[in-house]
């Protein structure tokens, strides 16, 4: 935010906005340690456990026998490299991630509209509550049965778990923000001659992000657990979940490493996308302007 | 006189879940000409924005008539606009977007409502702070983007709710100013809520006195001040005697208590 200085409404310059004086004759930001320490104390110590597991079984003789159920980070890095240069993880990649993208947009295009309705309509809200509890109280594994039943084992098997997973959160976060609307706003705006669907634009879906935003991060965990419950337990034949149940079958311990790898990172860029999202979404927000 | 605005025994209960029934306004009537400025005074809690969101098309009364230029309220509608006590901006709004939701609202296109955006906003004194937030303004700001998002949709009703009370003395000068002259060039009918005795009498052709809740009209007195007015009218006896008579019909209704 290049305007936060220009809160000061007094005649005091910009310049004197709360930075620190560190004793040099000039005012500066905080020092680079002070502003990245929470990083590299957290990269440095995910770099110190996989060193440590790099190392361990070069220093420890496991018996002969045990060394089939271990692995390092270098040979799951390049278990990694080769199946993606050999291009043989392709169609298992491929059909997990279709599955996931599917499922997830399938739950977003459910749950927004539909979280705005239980939200305003007292009637829709009392008839569904009850009913959008107890299913997400339950867990979707319960389903997997008759989901396979109806659906067949396949891709639209997997793309129905991740969306039952990911839809309850998304959807119960969507109503709870919609009911959290200001009133005087939305009066403010059907003043003026707002149509209830220029309502929801205006007012509600704006007043309600912060809430949509919390229940996406929940949908993503669901979304990448429905995917691994699914390929795991027989909800289709391909994908990374089934390639790592595969391996580790066959104790290719590398490869089941390298599958849980491609979730994490799907976590972390996932994660990573929706705190860009809230970024931009939040701009006008207090806080954000506060903490620099 | 015509009757503009009119409101025909408007009765009002607030009945908020699990508490006591709130009578807000009881047989309010008030009859105010076209072009007229009116402005409403009363004690804290008496129904005065109460009978602004009536009159707004927000709340709909439990009975009685109310009726803009022969036409019976029903809604919202594009002939009025009000500046909210609690200002009511966006706040995910820069002040220039909160200051066009009218004109966007009436469909006028982007390239037309950014002039007319910007004229308020310069006549409010804000120009420079168009690209900022809500949160990144002081209360008087807050509120004149309110009057400025009013004023720039150029209704023909005007609804002022308290609308220079987050002012400092200085900058309330200016905009009431500003007010009686747009007042006066685009021919508005201004009704007006203030605290201020002093504004009241200063800016009015006539002055409702409310009584504390529920809500009726008491007295209704004329200000019968030449125009235009300039401030120093302020110091003239006839205008320090409005302002007593104006205080003596107040005080009565201005006991601190807690009536039911
Ligand atoms: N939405 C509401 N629900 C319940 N009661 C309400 C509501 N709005 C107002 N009231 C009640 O109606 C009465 C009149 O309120 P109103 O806001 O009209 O007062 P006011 O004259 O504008 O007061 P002030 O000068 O303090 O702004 C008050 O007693 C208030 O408690
Ligand atoms: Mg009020």
């Amino acid at each position: 935010m290049n305007d936060t200085t220009s809160t000061a409404v007094s005649p005091v310059p910009a310049s004197a906005a709360p930075v620190r004086d560190e004793g040099l004759g000039e005012i500066t930001r905080r020092t680079f340690w002070e502003a990245n320490e929470r990083h590299a104390l957290g990269i440095g110590f995910i770099v110190f456990v996989l060193l440590l597991w790099e190392v361990i079984p070069h220093i420890l003789t496991l018996s002969r026998g045990m060394d089939l159920f271990f692995t390092t980070p270098t040979q799951v890095a390049m278990t990694l490299y080769n199946m993606f240069a050999s291009g043989e993880i392709w169609p298992a990649f491929k059909f997990s991630a279709v599955a996931f993208s599917v499922g997830l947009g399938l739950s977003i295009v459910a749950a927004l509209p539909l979280g705005v309705i239980i939200g305003r309509s007292h009637t829709m809200n009392a008839m569904l509550d009850p009913f959008i509890t107890a299913f997400n109280a339950t867990p979707r594994l319960v389903f997997l049965p008759i989901i396979l039943v109806w659906f067949g084992i396949g891709m639209w098997s997997v793309v129905v778990v991740v969306f039952i997973g990911a839809v309850f959160p998304l959807l119960i976060n969507t109503y709870a923000g919609v009911r959290n609307a200001d009133r005087l706003l939305i009066n403010v705006v059907r003043s003026f001659g707002a149509s209830e669907w220029q309502i929801n634009k205006l007012v509600i879906l704006p007043n309600s992000m912060p809430f949509i935003i919390a229940g996406l991060r929940l949908a993503i965990g669901r979304a990448i657990l429905g995917i691994v419950v699914a390929e795991f337990f027989g909800g289709s034949s391909e994908g990374i979940g089934v390639m790592m149940n595969d391996a580790a079958g066959k104790f290719q311990v590398d490869i089941v490493f390298a599958g849980l790898v491609i979730f994490m990172a799907l976590s972390l860029v996932m994660v990573g996308g929706v705190k860009v999202l809230e970024a931009r979404l939040s701009r006008w927000r207090p806080e954000n302007v506060k903490s620099f | 006189m015509v009757a503009y605005i009119e409101a025909k025994n408007v009765n009002l209960i607030f009945t908020p879940p699990n508490r006591m029934p709130v009578t807000a306004l009881k047989d309010f009537n008030i009859s105010v000409g076209e072009g007229e400025f009116v402005s409403i005074v009363g004690p804290s809690g008496c129904g005065k924005s109460t009978f602004l969101n009536v009159l707004l098309g927000l709340i709909p009364p439990h009975s009685g008539e109310m009726a803009i230029n022969g036409k019976r309220v029903s809604g919202p509608g594009q002939d009025r606009a009000m500046v909210f006590q609690e200002f009511g901006l966006l706040p995910w709004r820069t002040v220039l977007n909160n200051v066009e939701l009218g004109l966007e609202l009436k469909g006028v296109a982007t390239s037309e409502r950014r002039p007319v955006s910007q004229k308020f906003i310069e006549m409010v004194g804000l120009a420079g702070f168009e690209g900022h937030y809500p949160h990144e303004l002081s209360g008087g700001m807050k509120q004149r983007v309110g009057l400025a998002r009013a004023l720039a949709t150029d209704p023909d009703v005007l609804l002022m709710d308290e609308p220079f009370a987050a002012l400092d003395a200085q900058t309330r000068d200016i905009m009431q100013a500003e007010l009686l002259r747009i007042w006066q060039e685009a021919k508005k009918t201004v009704l007006f809520v203030t605290h201020q005795i002093e504004e009241a009498v200063y800016l009015s052709d006539r002055v409702i006195v409310m009584t504390k809740r529920p809500g009726r009209a008491k007295k209704i007195i004329d200000i019968p001040l030449p125009r235009p007015r300039d401030y120093e009218m302020r110091v003239t006896q006839e205008f320090n005697d409005l302002k007593l008579q104006l205080w003596n019909e107040l005080k009565d209704e201005l006991t601190v208590h807690g009536n039911g």
